[in-house]
């Protein structure tokens, strides 16, 4: 008896908090479709703050900058990142303690630190060299840092879940190095690769901290977008375009739930 | 050891390429790091040490000017402003870590009683809020929490809140966007220790006669304090630098450690006394980091709970 009050407790409390972490997204959402521009009262369906995305130049350009940002940092983090994964892998019998610190340094790190860290030194190399002008250059270079280390443990982990003996057998079967890279190497770990490269561009997709402070005065990104407009006083054309980015979102979650389902079966 | 038996020649020869394999397939990314993150902070580092110039920005000769004015003695002398901000810092990492904990402990146990079938869909339930921007959550409790909306006007009815001033600003809006922001983080390694849950001891408790309380005390607290920890670090160490919150839900009262920090550089205002802050950052997360490895390796298992 009394174990089932329990139990229902928990439920209970189970979709309280559902309804915690879903509510403010809700509000979110409903505003984006209301008629008046109010943020407290709800007077009638329109798509107006819709039609006004469409038109304006300043979030298009942020969703090009967000976009190119995320793509392009996240194939470098990928060049870059499964070289270590490997390197890491097949040297793990040596003392590779510094790496390990190296590769955890940036995971680590708080945001606001690494935003303000990079913020300094690119404005201090710009100021004696000219190089690293504030804008996407810069930011795709603080970007490809935060991504590095989640590739490279991506690949490593796939790598140490392989039988040992596969690269005995690779060895033999191909002639080259370079064979074996193509043949052996890529197509075993491209599972590791995908997830990889869709972490990376999430990764990307939500930092703001990072981008806030690496950012040039053109180079602003969605969310930097939608700062300066909450800063600047709330318009309901936030609420249009965070729906958007909630959208994209559940359609990433839905393609998860289905992904991890097959693999069950 | 493939190289037994082979001359020391040909031994030392396959060391080198050995060597060189690690150095090609290393030394690219950890330049990348060294160049972009390593440099940058120290940088930063020795920027604290600095003595700040007329533009903000740090000058030659070296002092410790900065940890004067970051523990709050300015030119009109001692103020609490800067001392109250680090104290705040602490009390709302404290606060909101202590709340994340209490909600996602019985959240993270009845997820890992439901049916095997539910759990992933309930664990992504739980996750995909925090997939959506930062910046987009925190301004959905700003629509919530501000003047006029219901929650606002209940705690007006209750008599929390003065009339027409709304949940947020405050440090109340500050608290509650942190708990949200870092339950994800806290729910998914208590429930990864729930799963691995050992009932026997639980049984053996209860045919002891253990009450519920001991039964749990005794025999399952011990068993998820790993992934407890593993969570109070994901949380706690964030949530002490966090920015985006304090600076939208918390208002000028509502300031953090974070936004003291940031607001030297935005501004151009100090740049030094921003890096002695952003050294401060650094010293807390180290010492969480450090507190946990020798907790995690005390508790045996080490290895599971560093990240």
């Amino acid at each position: 008896m009394r174990k089932r009050t329990f139990k229902r407790c928990l439920t209970g409390f189970w979709w309280f908090t559902l309804v915690f972490l879903y509510l403010p997204l809700a509000v979110v959402v409903l505003f984006s479709f209301n008629a008046s521009n109010s943020a407290a009262t709800f007077t009638g369906i329109s798509l107006r703050w819709y039609g006004r995305l469409m038109g304006n130049e300043e979030i298009l350009s942020a969703f090009a900058n967000s976009m190119i940002l995320a793509i392009t940092s996240s194939v470098i983090a990928l060049g870059i990142g499964c070289r270590i994964g490997y390197g890491m892998y097949r040297h793990r019998h040596r003392k590779l303690g510094w790496l390990i610190v190296l590769i955890y340094l940036p995971i680590v790190l708080p945001d606001i630190v690494f935003g303000i860290s990079e913020m300094a030194f690119f404005v201090q190399i710009h100021r004696l060299t000219g190089l690293l002008q504030p804008g996407l250059g810069t930011m795709i270079i603080a970007h490809v840092t935060f991504q590095i280390p989640f590739v490279a443990l991506i690949v490593y982990s796939r790598f140490v879940g392989l039988d040992p003996t596969l690269f005995e057998a690779a060895k033999d079967l191909y002639a080259t190095p370079i064979k074996r890279v193509v043949h052996f190497m890529l197509p075993t770990i491209k599972p590791a690769l995908i997830s990889a490269f869709f972490l990376s561009f999430t990764l990307s997709v939500d930092d703001f901290v990072i981008s806030f402070f690496t950012a040039g005065p053109e180079s602003a990104t969605l969310p930097i977008y939608i700062w300066g407009a909450i800063k600047k006083g709330v318009s309901p054309e936030i609420n249009a375009i965070a729906t958007l980015m909630i959208g994209a979102v559940a359609i990433a979650a839905v393609i998860s739930l289905v992904f991890s389902r097959r693999r069950q079966a | 050891m493939a190289y037994t038996g082979v001359t020391p020649s040909a031994r030392s020869r396959g060391m080198v390429r050995e060597a060189r394999h690690l150095l090609l397939t290393v030394a690219p990314g950890a330049t990348w790091i060294v160049i972009f993150l390593v440099l940058p902070s120290a940088y930063l580092m020795g920027v604290a040490f600095m003595t700040n110039g007329p533009y903000g920005l740090p000058e030659m000769p070296l002092s410790l000017e900065s940890f004067r004015r970051l523990a709050g003695f300015g030119f009109l002398g001692w103020s609490p402003g800067n001392l109250y901000t680090l104290l705040r810092s602490l009390w709302q990492t404290l606060v909101s870590t202590g709340l994340v904990v209490i909600v996602a402990y019985p959240i993270a146990y009845y997820i890992s009683t439901c049916r095997a079938r539910w759990r992933p869909i309930m664990l992504l339930l739980v996750v995909v809020p925090s997939w959506t921007n930062q910046v987009i959550r925190t301004f959905g409790w700003m629509n919530l929490l501000a003047p006029g909306t219901p929650l606002s006007n209940l705690a007006e009815g209750l008599g929390f809140i003065a009339p027409n001033m709304g949940l947020y600003p405050s440090n109340f809006a500050v608290t509650l966007g942190l708990v949200y922001n870092f339950l994800p983080f806290m729910v998914l390694p208590l429930y990864a220790a729930f799963e691995k849950l050992d009932t026997a001891q639980v049984e053996a408790a209860q045919d002891l006669f253990a009450s519920p309380v001991r039964a749990f005390w005794h025999a399952v607290f011990p068993q998820t304090l790993p992934g407890l920890l593993a969570g109070i670090v994901l949380v706690a160490i964030p949530a002490f630098g966090m920015y985006v919150i304090p600076e939208l839900l918390g208002g000028g009262k509502g300031m953090m450690l974070g936004n003291l920090v940031a607001n030297q550089f935005a501004g151009g205002a100090n740049w030094p006394l921003g890096a002695a802050g952003a050294i401060l950052m650094l010293i807390a997360t180290f010492i969480g980091l450090f507190a946990m490895r020798r907790i995690g390796k005390r508790l045996g298992g080490g290895e599971e709970v560093v990240i």
